[in-house]
């Protein structure tokens, strides 16, 4: 398949679940690789359990501006349920890929009684409607499972280049953990990108 | 069929926000909201509930008198001018010391601490003035009852310490020493039909206060005598004695043992004294029913009164 | 932040724009660089910090934006160059140092990078920077990309040392924090014989006023001179387009990929001004003259715009008609910031074509199957965070005092208890310091029947910043009010930078830390300390304090940043719910913990109506066990 050009990925989350240090480490891999990548990013405020939304532009021929157009996601990258779903109503399209972990955070209007939090059955529907294809992933809980909530980002990294929609494989990502992370954290960090990229096959 | 019981909101809006609130107290220390604070019930937050016990227990929302005096004395209510009475006499401390330290005839710390001491109740809630923010204080030392007694009567919240002692577990008989609205409160919780009854079973004892209004927010008040209480005591112009009224069984019998044991002399109380004390009760029930048909605006809304017909035209008659 | 001082030259770095200023400021050879956090320019300075001992530059927070100013401009003068950095609320604080440069002029080179905010994403207000080139007669360079991030920062320095005056470089929210990749350039050594000497008497003063404001003048026809000639200027499209977009900044991204989109390379032409202040008048009449038709895209204010319009009045037959569309037409909204789908509408809307961003089935479906589950988002205090056990004690004590008291509030984390976060407690709150100033007011209103008690909230960094000389004010006029100083430990909100009461340098220097409550009780305030998670202490010393009519009290409520703290050491305690004791939603409850506290770490488990901790987010802090009056919320000390 064509790559597209420029591919327009947008990682979502809450403030607070590192979605800044995903993004850089995406980007860093393909300018490494000679591709332009812009991410655009918000901060401050928005940290603060705001919702967090990094915007990133890859493309062989040019570089591109900071902030995606309404509907053109190629692919949706979703550290949170609702947050994927609040980015797929603004910038899906009948072609987006999807990779979300399933975990909530519930936002104040949850847990104040003001609207209830879509059911895991809810999110998979919805999510698959609104996408070609979709991965619902549950990162937080692997994580847990091996020892640390913060893995949750490399999990999804995982998955995010299992879909293939990126035009680099595994191994250009693994170079890169090893270049930025230390010794003690790499074996891990290996191993929940691994786990990630086992969770989901090839994309058609 | 008991009168609709609402929540906080409407407490608020129909009671505190009205200059209504007789900061009894009864509606603080069940909960985070509610508190008192030097002479205010302050909402710190807006709850939601939407049946709660601090309307339900307020002696300002809308009270069937019949449904409380049933739950009280097991009889519908008694529209005399001094309430349900099984015998009404001057009584006094038989110990001068006590009686010259509080000031007059001394009935109630020498009653109170007897009750402590026989067992009848664990702990008393009293009013405690000593500082500019009053509340009730739990005694449970019979010795200490006189520290708190004084002949002129504060308006204290001090049901919250009656509320946050009933919910302990160690506490099981637990008396209360109030003013005519606390009174009705406490009668109130015991006539609740809600299902979280605040421990009410731990009520052992209420000896009533006289009282004449003391705040702004009294002035919608009937009640001088403290008609809900188990016996009620008062200061009505006789030197060195107070007037005791006997209402309930319970009352007759903390009475009937502490004459026995010597600690209260009594005397009959002169037709001309029951007397002035009526028309002294009857002055208060006027006064109030006409401030309360200024609120309503009308005679007929008798506010926070529900009282079936040919009692509510006694009350209302004044006879 | 990347290590900015060892890229190697030519090679391609994915930067945030910042770092390509920072990268830009090292490439010119830079020795001074000062400035007060604020979002979105913070990592500027945060990113020289990082290397200055490597780079072998002097870096430092200063208290505030005018000290930074100062500071660098001093550099400049010693022959030192310097770079200051500041949102634009920073700017307004500079602004009367800066305003005076107008006719000091400098020595080396002096580069002040403001970054707006569009949209006040991270800020009280959104306002445009810009226009203190054109009130002050300064050059003003406006990067599209993140390439020229970096290449205006360094050629700006080279600017400055040839006019003899600074120059402001205007980055915005979209520039300053997007990443992207930049090609690296040789770095320059900094000046290392720093002196200070006048080449002519009264050289770095203002006067003689006349004279000099005269010579700023001309300064400025020089750099539109300059500016004839530069690369950072540069037009794409057709000889005659129907439509000629002006672009600045984001708009060149955004007009670029919006042409792309419509398909209307062959109609719509693109001159991208770098150099906006003041215009190469020559290069902006070539342009303007082919078309009749003149989209203008820029971020917040018509400020380009107005200078258009102003140099075609000066001329008119130079250019021919045109109409004007942006800003001032609404084509371009007035308020919020830009984005590409706007300037596509905007086009299209000029052309008369017709645009569809989404498939409309698509777009209609998302809209309808989401509209009931996703809920909104407000950002709030993290899960332990001081500020909510600070704000719920003031709720309270407010409540309790009962006379109508209120808080004015100032700039920091705390700024968010405006909101439910803080249980609306913050009234007002804009400029750094002015919850003290206001209360100075507020607090000698008593003869005209002013009863309310007021709380000044500030935070520790604030504090240094601009509350200093308020509070001197109002214990010097004798106002009534008690600050409240949430003290922290940290500048939070902007990404903990060090400050006077911290303890470190901006470059991690060990020193002496100023205490706040001795500064206070030197000033002559009646002061108290009190820990924020003790919730009873803190409301019982705001009641008395508020009480107390006697002149200004402060009250310090001080107690480590949640997120400060999570760093430093394991969570103090463990926390659960006991399923048993807890009452939800019935009397005596109403799920306060949850519905009112709302802190993030209790979640409610609609299923079976309890209250839960989120075990991923709590921090252990303990506090929502005071909270709960069921004692269900249980807290051990952590193992």
């Amino acid at each position: 398949m064509k790559q597209k050009d420029p591919l327009n990925i947008i990682i979502t989350g809450v403030g607070g679940q590192g979605n800044f240090l995903l993004s850089q480490l995406i980007g860093n891999v393909l300018v490494r690789s000679g591709y332009h990548a812009t991410i655009g990013e918000t901060y401050g405020a928005s940290q603060r359990g705001g919702a967090v939304v990094s915007n990133l532009r890859v493309s062989k021929e040019a570089q591109y501006g900071p902030l995606i157009a309404q509907g053109q996601a190629d692919v949706v990258l979703g550290l949170e349920p609702m947050e994927t779903l609040r980015v797929l109503a603004q910038y899906g399209n009948p072609q987006v890929v999807v990779v979300t972990n399933s975990r909530p955070i519930y936002p104040a209007a949850v847990s104040t009684g003001w609207g209830s939090y879509p059911t895991p059955e809810q999110i998979a529907s919805l999510v698959k409607e609104l996408s070609r294809k979709a991965w619902l992933v549950d990162a937080t809980d692997i994580a847990l499972e091996m020892g640390a909530p913060i893995l949750a980002n490399i999990i999804m990294m995982g998955a995010l280049v299992g879909t293939g929609m990126l035009p680099l494989g595994p191994e250009s990502f693994e170079r890169e953990l090893a270049e930025s992370l230390k010794r003690d954290r790499l074996d891990i960090n290996i191993k929940a990108f691994r786990r990630g990229l086992a969770l989901v096959g090839d994309a058609a | 069929m008991s009168p609709e019981i609402k929540g906080c909101q409407q407490l608020r809006a129909e009671v505190i926000d009205r200059d209504l609130c007789s900061l009894c107290g009864a509606c603080v220390g069940m909960c985070p909201y509610l508190v008192a604070y030097k002479g205010r019930v302050v909402a710190l937050d807006d709850c939601n509930v939407s049946q709660g016990r601090c309307y339900a227990f307020c002696p300002r929302t809308a009270t069937d008198l019949d449904l409380v005096s049933d739950a009280v004395f097991g009889a519908s209510y008694d529209p005399s001018p001094v309430g349900r009475a099984k015998e009404v006499m001057m009584a006094r401390a038989a110990d001068e010391g006590i009686r010259s330290r509080v000031g007059d005839g001394g009935a109630v710390s020498a009653l109170v601490s007897f009750a402590l001491e026989q067992g009848i109740i664990d702990s008393v809630v009293l009013t405690d003035s000593s500082d500019d923010n009053p509340g009730g204080v739990l005694l449970r030392e019979p010795r200490r009852v006189i520290d708190y007694a004084r002949s002129k009567n504060i308006v204290a919240p001090i049901l919250a310490a009656f509320n946050r002692e009933a919910g302990k577990d160690e506490a099981q008989k637990i008396g209360v020493v109030t003013l005519p609205c606390q009174a009705l409160a406490l009668a109130k919780m015991r006539a609740s039909p809600l299902e979280n009854r605040n421990n009410i079973d731990k009520l052992a004892l209420v000896v009533g206060l006289f009282c004449r209004f003391l705040r702004r927010e009294c002035v919608v008040c009937l009640d001088l005598t403290g008609e809900f209480a188990d016996i009620s005591v008062g200061v009505e112009g006789l030197p060195d004695w107070n007037i005791l009224i006997i209402r309930s069984s319970r009352g007759q019998e903390l009475v009937d043992a502490a004459r026995a044991r010597g600690v209260i002399e009594v005397e009959a109380l002169s037709e001309e004294n029951l007397d002035r004390l009526r028309e002294a009760s009857l002055r208060k029930r006027k006064t109030g029913l006409g401030n309360i048909a200024k609120v309503t605006g009308s005679e007929d809304d008798l506010l926070y009164v529900v009282l079936a017909t040919e009692a509510r035209k006694k009350l209302v008659a004044g006879q | 932040m990347a290590n900015v001082a060892t890229f190697e030259p030519g090679s391609a770095q994915l930067l945030m724009g910042n770092e390509a200023i920072a990268r830009g400021a090292l490439e010119a050879g830079i020795g001074f660089a000062a400035a007060y956090p604020g979002t979105p320019s913070s990592e500027i300075i945060g990113t020289l910090a990082e290397v200055a001992k490597e780079a072998g530059i002097y870096v430092e927070w200063s208290v505030n934006e005018k000290v930074a100013l100062e500071a660098a401009t001093a550099a400049s003068f010693a022959g030192v160059r310097a770079i200051v950095a500041m949102k634009q609320n920073g700017l307004n604080v500079a602004l009367d140092f800066l305003m005076g440069i107008t006719l000091t002029g400098t020595n080396a080179g002096l580069v002040l990078v403001t970054c707006d905010d569009p949209g006040a994403l991270s800020s009280t207000e959104e306002e445009d920077s810009r226009p203190v080139a054109k009130w002050g007669s300064f050059p003003l360079l406006e990067p599209a990309t993140f390439q020229e991030e970096k290449d205006m920062t360094r050629w700006a320095f080279e600017l400055s040392e040839e006019l003899k005056t600074i120059v402001i470089v205007r980055s915005v929210t979209r520039t300053s924090h997007a990443r992207g990749d930049v090609r690296i350039g040789e770095r320059l050594s900094p000046n290392r014989e720093a002196k200070f000497v006048e080449t002519q008497g009264l050289q770095y003063t203002t006067y003689f006023v006349g004279p000099k404001h005269e010579l700023a003048y001309q300064k400025i026809s020089k750099a539109a001179e300059i500016f004839e000639t530069s690369p950072f200027n540069s037009y794409v499209g057709p000889e005659k387009p129907g439509l000629l977009i002006v672009a600045s900044g984001t708009g060149w991204f955004y007009s670029r990929e919006a042409v792309q989109t419509l398909d209307v390379e062959d109609t719509v032409g693109i001159l991208k001004l770098g150099t906006t202040w003041p215009l190469p008048e020559k290069l902006v009449r070539e342009h303007l003259a082919r078309s009749d038709k003149v989209l203008v895209v820029e971020e917040i204010d018509p400020f380009l715009e107005g200078n258009l319009k102003e140099l075609v009045g000066e001329d008119p037959a130079a250019v021919g008609a045109v109409k004007f569309y942006g800003k001032r037409s609404g084509h371009i909204p007035h308020v919020g910031e830009n984005n590409p789908d706007l300037v596509t509408k905007a086009i299209s809307g000029i052309l008369g074509i017709e645009y569809v961003p989404v498939q409309p089935d698509y777009a209609n479906k998302a809209r309808s199957l989401t509209a009931g589950v996703v809920h909104s988002r407000v950002p709030g205090f993290c899960a332990g965070c001081p500020h909510r056990a600070t704000f719920w004690a003031v709720k309270n004590a407010l409540r309790m005092d009962g006379r109508g008291g209120f808080v004015a509030g100032d700039i920091g984390c705390y700024t968010m208890a405006i909101g439910p976060t803080g249980f609306w407690q913050i009234k007002m709150a804009s400029a750094m310091g002015s919850s003290a100033g206001m209360a100075c007011g507020f607090g000698n209103l008593s003869q005209f029947g002013f009863k309310q008690p007021v709380l000044a909230v500030c935070g520790d960094s604030t504090f240094f910043h601009a509350i200093i000389p308020a509070l001197v004010s109002g214990v010097y006029n004798k106002a009534n009010f008690t600050l409240l100083v949430v003290d922290n430990s940290a500048t939070a909100m902007t990404g903990f930078q060090p400050h006077p009461g911290t303890g470190s340098t901006a470059t991690g220097d060990v020193t002496p830390t100023i205490d706040i409550e001795a500064v206070c009780r030197s000033i002559g305030a009646k002061v108290e300390v009190t820990d924020p998670f003790d919730l009873k202490d803190t409301t019982d010393k705001l009641l008395d304090l508020m009480e107390d009519e006697g002149g200004v009290k402060v009250l310090i409520a001080k107690r480590e940043c949640a997120l400060v703290i999570g760093k430093k050491q394991k969570a103090a305690y463990t926390m659960r719910v006991d399923a048993e004791r807890c009452i939800g939603e019935d009397c005596g409850c109403a799920r306060i913990c949850t519905r009112v506290f709302q802190c993030p770490g209790l979640i409610w488990d609609v299923e079976n109506g309890i209250a839960g901790i989120d075990e991923v987010i709590c921090t252990g802090c303990g506090v929502c066990a005071d909270v709960c009056p069921a004692g269900a919320i249980i807290r051990e000390a952590a193992q």
